[in-house]
């Protein structure tokens, strides 16, 4: 590459030999700089004269940062002094260390100063008052560097340990977000090495230095290693840069190199020699840059950037190196094909929704989306960020998709998203495509190709397998029989379905079917006899497990968002009108495939405002259930018949007793509905999707919600190990079973609910059962038998409540409820009325008993006439 | 001739007893029901969870047909929460079993419960026995009756599925163990007095009593030969005593 700059910009003998630094003003009108004399020079863009001298300030000042108005350094002799630019005076000190200060960062709104000095921990001090101090202190070593990401939300501070802690600003006091080890080195706090910590400006991922000479891009929202730029130094790194846009970076080494880099593709597009330095700042807007080095020298660089690649200056906020961009992931798919970027009404708020939970995820602080609702009123046209703080912040987010069009807010309705059920977004280089009971499908993406790993759970039903793929495989489903790919279009090649059963009797049935062009897929479900794809041309096609095309529709219901299928039956659910509060009703139907019959033709998705749904499945009994964004587990029953569904609530796990302490935050990914438990995986801290190694799977029993848990434990608390992170990870098991016994033991009306729920899951499971049996044309007897136990545990369940009833009862005031349970009782033959009228005998409630006989000698009529409304 | 055997259990009996205790596993191959003498197993169909009794989990575990979850109280945070207890909390008192199940109504015989100790299929499992105090589903921070055997069995054959680091929790059952041995011991040494020798067991676990019953009884049954010549000089004198008074009363007659 040319290494040459038209004229070499001269050395400016700004300080003496010594730590020098240097930073832009955020709106570029001056740069800062500071060194080891007692001077800060100050010099004006695009003046080649003097610069201004502030000779009022410290000896040794080793750091900087400059907003609009003032700027702050840090000095040797542990002082942080503010210096006012519009007088070009000393200010006042913000705040005196015991050992030298080696960093000051100020965050994007200018409020907050951090700083970072030789000591454990670091400071924030509010700039106007300076009574108002933060503490960091979970790191266990001097930090070296430190930098807020271009929200301000969270601060990345490097620390002499080789550890890069995450803090969020939004909480208060600010906490630990996330360590992220094994990146950066152990570089000492006042080494030349740099182990900064710099941003992207789109805020997503920031670069560091490695010891290995390379940069490495680092994911914010799950600490993941993503592209790095590599090979490029023969020295340790000493200083790093994003250009204004995120789209170069420059970079400086020990061996007497700047290089600039082109972000999409890490490549070098520039080499220049220049020695010693040891910090470069790029100027907000212009063409130019300035660095320094240990020598004192400020070189001004006008013209950095070669002009082939100016250009790239110019572009709008570029995306973070991601080897998978979580944010390309969601809008591929949906509309793309529809050249949606052009049209004016073009949905923006699920985007923009989308974008914020990928930038918030675990970081749920409490004000953490508070800037995200004023609406940065200051347009950043050119995507500089120089409109200050909230419209800086702002511009991070509006210019990577289209410009919104502030006309069409009035009426934007929100699309679900299209989703693959089971599987998880790209996380670093890796993905589950698909985590079910049989067993778990990944991808590792290895830049030319994947490695996808299909294992099982039962090791000597299947073997586990791994392949090559040069498809990009991307989506799975997988069950006893087989496993089933799609690949997305790439480039050329249209998209790909590829079968592969796990067990043959010929040589070879893999199958490979390519997708129109143009078409990709959306969500594909894998049953014991079909194959079913959605694709974003709003087609279902669905084909045998031998790749016969069976039948392809468009769905009335579109866009889809995801289908599921169980045996014959097929599942899809698709945006339907707008609701209320502006976001799409899914509508979802169920039909036999091949009786070709519908079950359900486009009915609603029962979900509550604002809520989507997370995951779409069939129970191993074969209903369908859905798991929503609030956590709870819904079931549908009675879906055989059209338009008679229901939506049962199994589970709310918000109301499980594990949380009911307040004290643990955990959600849970949904796997699947089996042996009437819920199996699922549970996810601490924040996380949104399980990553690897792959944790272990959890079961919690329905709890259909009646009350909220149980507020118990005021004596278990003493009891419970302080760590209850640590001790769940142990013991993933479900509830704790001992908070729910001492009050199990303790309290008849407990004892009543677990009575009431145990009836009310039971008469569930009947009418499902039932619901099975009268589509069967010829019932089993070992169906029927099952049904009949199921009718005898409900009135069993029955009798211990009226057992219950009697027992708490003194008098005869809960007889009324008595005689209710009795009258609940399905058994025809009055046996069970019998051993009731015996109950209360027992307890000697003779006024029920009696009662209970009427019940059972008139019985015979009367219950022939409920019969029929039952089930 | 009665048997050279001392009395009691020895600690390879009670061992072999604490294999009864059900352990919940997490098996990585189908196996369908077995017909056992104490009952049928579940069925295993990974990667559903099932609770074996801990002899054939080891089984499974080192023909690598399954995994064993450790039960909750043998995780280092609960075992150190338990030596908290027994060594500032309540120096005297071992720590507390585990709570008792609530008696659940029998719906063969209504307004009754069933026995604590049966379990649904009718069965009735030996007192020391509790279902499931030994799952994955166990309460945490209670030591079970077999707690020492079970753990020393897992972490012998299944240290890898311990979660923790094996040399902690070893550590830490170590501690515990001279904890509690020290008790039982001192036990001994409040035989003396009137009224002494009285000492709650609750919270003993089994290998412990095995391992202590020798060492107590023949330490009480040496206390009792020491004192059985002052005994019988006391009942002598009272047997005098009586003797004098009743022949006064007869005089008074």
């Amino acid at each position: 590459m040319a290494s040459l700059i038209a004229s070499r910009p001269r050395a400016r003998p700004a300080h003496t030999h010594g730590t020098t630094r240097c930073a832009y003003t955020p709106d570029g009108t001056r740069l800062v700089t500071v060194g080891s004399n007692n001077t800060i020079r100050l010099y004006k863009t695009g003046f080649d004269g003097e610069p201004d001298n502030i000779d009022d300030c410290q000896e040794q000042n080793l750091a900087v940062a400059a907003a609009n108005t003032f700027f702050v350094a840090g000095a040797e002799d542990g002082t942080v002094s503010y210096y006012s630019l519009d007088t070009l005076v000393f200010d006042r000190f913000l705040l005196r260390c015991s050992l030298p200060v080696r960093d000051v960062a100020l965050s994007p709104d200018g409020k907050w100063c951090a700083v970072a000095s030789d000591e454990l921990t670091v400071r924030l001090v509010n700039v106007e008052d300076t009574s108002r101090l933060k503490t960091l202190r979970e790191h266990k070593a001097p930090a070296k560097h430190l930098s807020f990401d271009p929200s301000g939300h969270v601060l990345a501070l490097s620390c002499t340990d080789g550890i890069i802690y995450i803090y969020s600003m939004t909480a208060d006091p600010p906490e630990l977000i996330r360590k992220v080890d094994g990146v950066i080195g152990r570089v000492d706090s006042d080494s030349e090495v740099s182990t900064r910590v710099a941003w992207h400006p789109d805020g997503r991922a920031f670069a560091v230095p490695t010891p290995t000479r390379d940069i490495q891009v680092v994911s914010k929202h799950d600490g993941e290693k993503q592209r790095a730029f590599a090979h490029g130094h023969e020295g340790h790194i000493t200083a790093l840069a994003w250009s204004p846009n995120g789209a170069l970076l420059a970079t400086a080494g020990k061996d007497k190199k700047i290089l600039i880099w082109l972000a999409k593709d890490q490549s070098v597009i520039a080499r220049y020699d220049y020695a010693n330095v040891i910090d470069i700042a790029w100027h907000p807007t212009q063409n130019l840059a300035s660095f320094t080095t240990s020598d004192g020298e400020v070189y001004i660089c006008p013209e950095f950037v070669p002009e082939m690649f100016e250009n790239m200056l110019r572009l709008p906020k570029q995306p973070a190196p991601f080897i998978h961009d979580p944010r390309e992931e969601i809008t591929n798919g949906r509309r793309a094909d529809a050249g949606a970027h052009n049209i004016p009404s073009r949905p923006r708020r699920p985007l923009d929704d989308d974008l914020d939970d990928l930038l918030d995820d675990g970081f749920g602080g409490p004000g953490g989306d508070e800037d995200m609702d004023d609406d940065g009123f200051v347009v950043d046209d050119d995507g500089a960020g120089y409109t200050l703080n909230a419209a800086r912040k702002r511009a991070a987010e509006d210019d990577l998709g289209a410009y919104p069009n502030k006309r069409s807010a009035y009426f934007q309705p929100q699309v679900h998203p299209p989703f693959q059920p089971g599987s998880t977004p790209w996380r670093g280089n890796r993905k589950y495509l698909c985590l079910n009971l049989v067993g778990v499908v990944w991808t590792v993406d290895q830049d030319t190709h994947n490695t996808v790993t299909v294992e099982f759970y039962d090791h000597a039903f299947h073997r586990d397998f791994h392949f090559t793929d040069t498809f990009g495989y991307d989506k799975a489903c997988l069950n006893d029989k087989g496993t089933l790919f799609a690949a997305p279009p790439k480039d050329d090649r249209p998209a790909v379905i590829f079968y592969r059963p796990h067990e043959t009797w010929v040589q070879r049935t893999d199958w490979r079917i390519e997708l129109p062009k143009g078409e990709s897929v959306l969500a594909l479900s894998l049953s014991d006899s079909f194959v079913t794809v959605t694709t974003s041309a709003n087609y279902v096609r669905i084909y045998t497990l031998f790749g016969i095309p069976y039948r392809v529709y468009r769905p009335k219901s579109t866009p889809i968002v995801t289908c599921a299928s169980w045996k014959d039956y097929v599942l899809t659910m698709g945006n339907g009108p707008v609701g209320p509060d502006g976001q799409c009703r899914l509508l979802y139907s169920i039909q036999d495939i091949k009786h070709d019959e519908m079950c359900q033709n486009e009915d609603t998705v029962a979900l509550p405002e604002g809520a989507s749904v997370q995951s779409v499945f069939f129970s191993d009994q074969g209903d369908p259930c859905i798991y929503d964004s609030t956590g709870t587990l819904l079931t549908l029953l009675h879906w055989r018949q059209p338009s008679r569904a229901v939506w049962i609530p199994l589970l709310d796990t918000k109301l499980l007793p594990r949380l009911a302490s307040g004290r643990k935050h955990e959600t849970y990914f949904p796997i699947a509905v089996a042996d009437n438990k819920f199996h699922c995986i549970i996810l601490k801290g924040g996380e949104k999707y399980p990553y690897f190694p792959r944790p272990l799977l959890s079961e919690f029993d329905f709890s259909i919600p009646l009350t909220s848990a149980p507020r118990g434990g005021k004596k278990k608390d003493k009891r419970r190990p302080d760590n209850p992170d640590d001790e769940d990870e142990f013991m993933l098991s479900g509830p704790s079973a001992d908070e729910e016994e001492e009050e199990d033991s303790t309290s008849p009306e407990s004892e009543s609910l677990r009575l009431s729920q145990s009836y009310l899951l039971l008469s569930l499971s009947y009418s499902q059962l039932a619901d099975q049996l009268s589509h069967n044309k010829i019932p089993s007897v070992s169906d029927r038998a099952r049904l009949a136990r199921l009718q005898l545990d409900i009135d069993k369940t029955l009798l211990q409540m009226l057992a219950l009833e009697c027992r708490i009862s003194n008098g005869d005031e809960r007889s009324m409820r008595a005689l209710e349970i009795v009258k609940l009782m399905r058994d025809r033959t009055g046996k069970m009325l019998e051993a009731a009228g015996k109950v209360a005998e027992r307890y000697g409630k003779r006024v029920l008993g009696e009662k209970i006989k009427e019940l059972a000698e008139k019985g015979g009529d009367s219950d022939r006439d409920e019969d029929e409304e039952d089930y | 001739m009665a048997l050279p055997l001392p009395p009691g259990l020895t600690p390879a009996e009670v061992s072999f007893l604490a294999e009864m205790e059900l352990v919940t596993v997490i098996p990585r191959q189908r196996l369908d029901s077995i017909e056992l003498l104490s009952g049928k197993t579940p069925p295993l169909r990974p990667p559903h969870r099932a609770d074996l009794p801990l002899w054939l989990a080891l089984l499974l575990k080192k023909q690598r047909r399954a995994n064993i979850l450790p039960p909750p109280w043998l995780h280092p945070d609960s075992l150190r929460e338990i030596i908290h207890q027994e060594t500032t909390v309540d120096p005297q008192a071992f720590s507390e079993p585990p709570p008792a199940r609530h008696p659940r109504a029998d719906p063969a015989r209504p307004g009754r419960t069933l026995p604590i100790h049966q379990d649904d299929d009718g069965f009735i499992l030996s007192p020391p026995f509790r279902p499931g105090s030994c799952t994955a589903d166990a309460p945490v921070g209670f030591l079970p009756y077999h707690w020492l055997e079970v753990a020393e069995m897992l972490l012998a054959h299944a240290a890898d599925d311990i979660g923790a680091p094996a040399g902690e929790v070893r550590g830490l059952l170590r501690d515990l163990v001279e904890v509690r041995a020290a008790k039982l011991r001192n036990s001994t040494s409040v035989l003396e007095g009137f009224g002494g020798g009285l000492m709650s067991l609750r919270g003993v676990g089994a290998m412990e009593l095995a391992e202590s019953r020798g060492f107590v009884l023949s330490v009480v049954d040496g206390v009792r030969k020491i004192g059985a010549s002052t005994e019988a000089a006391r009942r002598e004198a009272e047997e005098e005593e009586e003797g004098a008074d009743a022949s006064d009363e007869d005089m008074g007659l």
